[in-house]
C-alpha cells in the first residue's frame, strides 16, 4: 500500500467532481459566495483576499471509470483492465477538470444597499465526453467490429486556460429581496474544442461485392479548433521562461478576449426560508489570436485497390495506383487547416437553492446596528448545472450548514451527481480576529482510498474579512 | 448551541484527518509503462475481375498464358509499419467461372525489386454454371515480419493452365490483410 500525503494529490495528481462549489454555495460569512450568486446574502463590509491565496479550487472527476480500475494491482493484466473499462463506459461518460487560483479579491460595502467585489482570476476547464467508438477502434481495431459503425460524434470536448478580470454589485433591494449582478472580462490563454462532429466509419462484410469488406467514411464533418496553441508549437527554441512570459502577457490581454456575467438573486420567502438563484459565465470568448483550426471532411468508400493488367500504361510505365489511391481519398475525404476567427461560449453554470434557518443566534446588543435574524443552523438543497456540449450536468446537493460560534462554521453536504451517489462533503471556516481561513472538500469518503473515487474537489483559501468598518 | 453537544469538534476532526491522510492503495502505477494499444485492421487489399481477353495480347490478338500486375503499397513504408506491426494475415479468395486452373502467384518486393515473400497457390477450375471459390490464407508471424517491413512493392502474377476446354470465363479475386499492430 502506497500512502502519499493529501497536498500531493492536490497539485500533482488529477483522478477527480463537477465543476459546482456547492459547499460555499449561500455560506454568507465568506465572500466566495459572491463568486456563485451575486446576489447571495452577505454578512460583512468588506474583504481582502490574500493575493494566490484567497481560493485555489481544484476539481476533477470521471463518470465511468476510477484510477483503482485500471491500476489495481491485482496481477491480472492492464491492457485487459483498460479494455473492460472501454466497453463499461458510454458515449455519454465524461472526464472533467477544472482549477480556480484567485489571484486578487477585494470588496467593500458602498452603502447600506450596496457592496462591490472585483478581483482577477485565473481558471482552467477541461470536458470531454468519452469517444467510445472511436476509442475502441484505436484500441481493438476493427477486425472485431465488422458491420458495427464508429460514430465520429462521439468526439466532443472543450478545454480552456483564461484569465478573468470581474467587478460585481450585490444590492439589498429591500429586508426581502437581495439581487446581484457581476460583469467579467475574459483573456484567453488557450483554447481548444471539437463540438457538433458528425460522421461514421463501417467496415461492412460484402459476401456479394468485389471484395470481403467494403469501408465506408459517410458524411464526415470533424472539426477541432485552437487558439494560443500554434504559436507554442511553433516555436521550436522557446525557452520555458519565454513559454511563460508569453502566457502571462496573453492572461493581460494579449490574447483573445471575451465578456461575460453572472446574475443572481436571494429571497427571504419567510423569516427562515431563503430561496436563491444564480446563473454564472453567460459569457462569450472571441476567438481570433493565434488561432488554427483543422477541418476534416467528406464522404468515401472502397473495396480495395484494382489492378488493371497490364503491367505498363500506353507510354510504357507502371500504373502508379496508389498514388491515384491516395488522390482520390485526398479528393473526397479532406483536410483543411484554417486561421479564422472563431466564438467559443463559456461553459455556464447556474444554481437554484432553498435554505431553512433554525435555533436563533444570540446577536450582541447594539442599538445603533439594525441586525438582521440570523441562526445557527440551515439546512438547504441546491440544484446546479453546467452547460456542456451535450446538455447540463446536474448535481444536487442537501446541506447542514451550522455556526459552531460566531467565528467557526462547518457545512455538511450530500451530493448525487454522475460521479457517485454518495459524495459526503465538509466546508469548515474559521476566523481569528479579521482573518478568514476555510477549507471545503467533497466526497470525502473517497479520501480514504482516493484511487477508487471517481471525483473529489478542494477549495481552501484565506483572507480578510470585515464584519465592521 | 449546539444541536449535537460536543460531538462536532469530534466529526470535524475526523474528517479533516480524513482528508489529510488521504491516500490510495492497492494500485500500482508502474503498470503505466505497460500499457499498449493493440489495434487488429482488416483492410481490402487488391481486387480484379478479368475475363478471357485479358490473356490476349491487344496489339495482335496472341494468347499469352501469363499475365501479371504490379502494386505499389506505398503504407508498408509508413513508421506505424516500421516499428508497430507484430503479424499479417493475408486473406485470398477466387471465384472462377472458366474451366481451366491457374497458378497464383503474389510476390513482395522490396523497392530495389528483391523478392521478400513470395505466395504461391492453385486456382481450381469450374464453369460457367458453377463459380469454385479458392480460398487462401498466408500468415506472416512476428519472425517473418521483417519481410513485409522491407516490402513496398505487391505483384500479382496469374498463369491459365489451358486445356481441351474453351479459354472463357471470368476470374474474381478479392483480397485483405489483417494487420495486427502492437503500439
Amino acid at each position: 500500500m502506497r500512502c502519499w500525503p493529501f497536498i500531493t494529490f492536490l497539485f500533482g495528481f488529477s483522478l477527480l467532481s463537477a465543476q459546482n462549489k456547492p459547499l460555499l454555495y449561500n455560506v454568507d460569512d465568506l465572500p466566495q459566495s459572491l463568486m456563485l450568486n451575486p446576489g447571495a446574502q452577505i454578512d460583512y463590509k468588506g474583504h481582502v483576499g490574500l493575493p494566490f491565496l484567497s481560493q485555489i479550487h481544484f476539481s476533477a472527476g470521471t463518470s465511468g471509470v476510477s484510477l483503482h480500475d485500471i491500476f489495481r494491482d491485482d496481477g491480472t493484466n492492464i491492457n485487459s483492465r483498460i479494455r473492460e473499462a472501454m466497453h463499461s463506459m458510454t458515449s455519454y461518460d465524461h472526464f472533467t477538470v477544472n482549477e480556480q487560483v484567485e489571484v486578487i479579491s477585494l470588496g467593500w460595502q458602498l452603502d447600506k444597499r450596496n457592496y462591490l467585489s472585483t478581483g482577477i482570476y485565473q481558471e482552467l476547464d477541461f470536458f470531454s465526453y468519452f469517444p467510445k467508438d472511436l476509442a475502441i477502434l484505436v484500441n481493438e481495431g476493427n477486425a472485431n467490429y465488422i458491420n458495427d459503425i464508429f460514430d465520429f460524434s462521439e468526439a466532443a470536448f472543450t478545454g480552456e486556460i483564461m484569465a478573468v478580470y470581474h467587478l460585481g454589485l450585490n444590492h439589498r433591494f429591500d429586508q426581502r429581496l437581495t439581487v446581484g449582478i457581476r460583469g467579467k472580462l475574459y483573456s484567453g490563454i488557450f483554447n481548444a474544442e471539437s463540438t457538433g462532429n458528425t460522421g461514421t466509419f463501417t467496415t461492412v462484410a460484402t459476401p456479394e461485392g468485389p471484395n470481403k469488406y467494403r469501408h465506408i467514411v459517410e458524411n464526415m464533418d470533424v472539426q477541432v479548433n485552437t487558439s494560443g496553441f500554434a504559436s507554442l508549437n511553433e516555436e521550436e527554441g522557446m525557452t520555458v521562461e519565454e513559454g511563460t512570459a508569453e502566457l502571462l502577457k496573453r492572461s493581460f490581454f494579449g490574447g483573445n478576449v471575451g465578456v461575460g456575467m453572472d446574475l443572481g438573486l436571494s429571497y427571504l420567502v419567510t423569516e427562515q426560508f431563503v430561496a436563491s438563484a444564480s446563473v454564472q459565465d453567460i459569457g462569450v470568448m472571441f476567438q481570433r489570436e493565434n488561432v488554427e483550426s483543422y477541418h476534416y471532411y467528406g464522404s468515401y468508400q472502397t473495396d480495395g485497390l484494382e489492378p488493371l493488367f497490364p503491367d505498363l500504361d500506353e507510354t510504357g510505365r507502371a500504373i502508379p495506383y496508389w498514388d491515384d489511391f491516395e488522390d482520390e481519398v485526398d479528393k473526397n475525404l479532406i483536410d483543411r487547416t484554417y486561421n479564422d476567427p472563431y466564438v467559443t461560449w463559456r461553459p455556464a453554470k447556474f444554481n437554484l437553492a432553498i435554505e431553512y434557518g433554525f435555533g436563533q443566534a444570540f446577536l450582541p446588543c447594539n442599538y445603533l446596528v439594525v441586525n438582521k435574524v440570523r441562526y445557527m443552523n440551515q439546512i438547504g438543497m441546491n440544484l446546479a448545472g453546467v452547460l456542456r456540449p451535450r446538455g447540463l450536468v446536474y448535481s444536487f446537493t442537501t446541506y447542514w450548514d451550522k455556526k459552531l460560534t460566531e467565528k467557526q462554521r462547518f457545512r455538511i453536504a450530500h451530493t448525487l451527481d454522475d460521479y457517485s451517489l454518495a459524495n459526503f462533503g465538509l466546508m469548515y471556516s474559521v476566523t481569528f480576529n479579521k482573518f478568514n481561513l476555510y477549507l471545503a472538500a467533497n466526497n470525502i469518503l473517497g479520501f480514504r482510498d482516493l484511487a477508487k473515487a471517481r471525483s473529489t474537489s478542494v477549495q481552501l483559501g484565506m483572507q480578510m474579512v470585515f464584519k465592521d468598518l | 448551541m449546539s444541536l449535537l453537544p460536543g460531538t462536532n469538534k469530534v466529526i470535524l476532526y475526523l474528517a479533516f484527518c480524513i482528508l489529510l491522510t488521504g491516500c490510495v492503495k492497492d494500485i500500482d502505477l508502474d503498470q503505466a509503462e505497460k500499457i499498449s494499444l493493440s489495434p487488429d485492421l482488416d483492410v481490402d487489399l487488391l481486387i480484379y475481375d478479368i475475363s478471357e481477353e485479358y490473356f490476349f495480347r491487344s496489339e495482335n490478338n496472341v494468347f499469352q498464358p501469363v499475365i501479371r500486375d504490379t502494386v505499389r503499397l506505398e503504407f508498408l513504408d509508413d513508421d506505424y509499419i516500421q516499428k508497430d506491426l507484430t503479424e499479417v494475415e493475408f486473406y485470398f479468395r477466387h471465384i472462377n467461372t472458366f474451366p481451366q486452373g491457374f497458378s497464383h502467384t503474389i510476390k513482395f518486393l522490396s523497392d530495389a525489386g528483391r523478392e521478400q515473400i513470395l505466395i504461391q497457390y492453385e486456382v481450381a477450375p469450374g464453369n460457367s454454371n458453377n463459380p469454385v471459390t479458392t480460398d487462401y490464407t498466408e500468415i506472416i508471424e512476428e519472425n517473418r515480419i521483417n519481410l513485409i517491413r522491407n516490402s513496398i512493392q505487391m505483384v500479382v502474377e496469374l498463369e491459365a493452365h489451358p486445356n481441351s476446354k474453351e479459354f472463357k470465363g471470368k476470374l474474381e479475386f478479392a483480397s485483405t490483410g489483417l494487420f495486427k499492430f502492437d503500439f
